[in-house]
């Protein structure tokens, strides 16, 4: 048996790995990647959550979270890859259009 | 022996946590990015193994499934078309990254209070207990069919929406990937 510390514990560990990737990688796949990795911290956590609370609800909002990284890493992954059509590179520093 | 099946059982979650985490760690600490989804698909197989560990099977296998089947595959085409070796030379991180990360470490202390509170202190450990199983899997329902009636009952309308979503995701991202000549 383990306890919810432990879950939130690990979860809130895997979260700031992956804020720490958006925040310090300059490759764009990279960042794609560790925003999918928050959305599992907090999928574990919806789980943990519903273990907690002895329902499924939690269970069955995290299979929609799933559906929804879907959706996104296949956009995500589309932008990444009209913008190397565009620029040549998915360095994120490098691309400063709108920059004044 | 036995016994000490028994304990890695009881701690399988923390394991699979821990691995998760490291996956992650190689995943951001890399140099190239092959490497990266290599950690990222190790990183996802191990929360499938937490969520295995905490009696959500149905959901484990569909992490697998959608993320070591699907999503890897698609970072792994990317990966293939996206030429990035001509940039590893200027450094993989962001140039604030040296500044950042005495803040960070400077925000860990200011935490650490907190872990070992949550950790390893007295009262907080009966509040928050798991409950055995739960309460659709008493009528002797698996965990799909929980988890389904779950979702039919309390969240449809969220699962149509999702459905659009995915729907409209698929026609933007085929819009935005192809070239503009065709």
């Amino acid at each position: 048996m383990v306890s919810m510390n432990a879950v939130l514990l690990i979860s809130f560990l895997l979260w700031s790995v992956g804020v720490a990737g958006v925040l310090i990688r300059r490759n764009a796949l990279v960042i794609l990647m560790c925003v999918e990795l928050m959305l599992n911290a907090a999928n574990l956590n919806f789980i943990a959550f519903a273990r907690l609370s002895g329902t499924v609800h939690g269970q069955a909002f995290a299979l929609l979270v799933m559906g929804f990284a879907a959706a996104e890493v296949a956009v995500g992954l589309a932008l990444v890859v009209a913008l190397y059509r565009k620029k040549g590179n998915i360095q994120v520093d490098e691309i400063n259009l709108l920059k004044g | 022996m036995e016994q000490l099946l028994i304990k890695l059982g009881q701690y399988m979650f923390v394991i699979f946590g821990l691995l998760a985490v490291g996956g992650a760690g190689v995943l951001i600490f890399s140099k190239s990015a092959v490497h990266s989804v290599i950690g990222f698909l190790f990183s996802m197989i191990c929360v499938a193994g937490c969520f295995l560990s905490l009696q959500a099977e149905f959901l484990g296998v569909a992490q697998l499934l959608v993320y070591a089947g699907g999503i890897v595959v698609l970072f792994l085409f990317v990966v293939m078309l996206v030429e990035l070796t001509k940039y590893q030379e200027k450094g993989i991180f962001q140039t604030q990254t040296k500044f950042a990360i005495p803040l960070v470490g400077l925000g860990l202390l200011a935490f650490a209070g907190v872990f070992r509170t949550a950790l390893f202190g007295a009262s907080t450990n009966e509040a928050l207990t798991l409950q055995p199983g739960l309460v659709g899997a008493t009528e002797n329902l698996g965990n799909a069919q929980a988890v389904s009636r779950g979702l039919f009952a309390n969240f449809i309308l969220p699962f149509e929406i999702l459905s659009v979503i995915l729907l409209v995701a698929l026609v933007g991202a085929i819009v935005l990937a192809k070239s503009e000549r065709v």
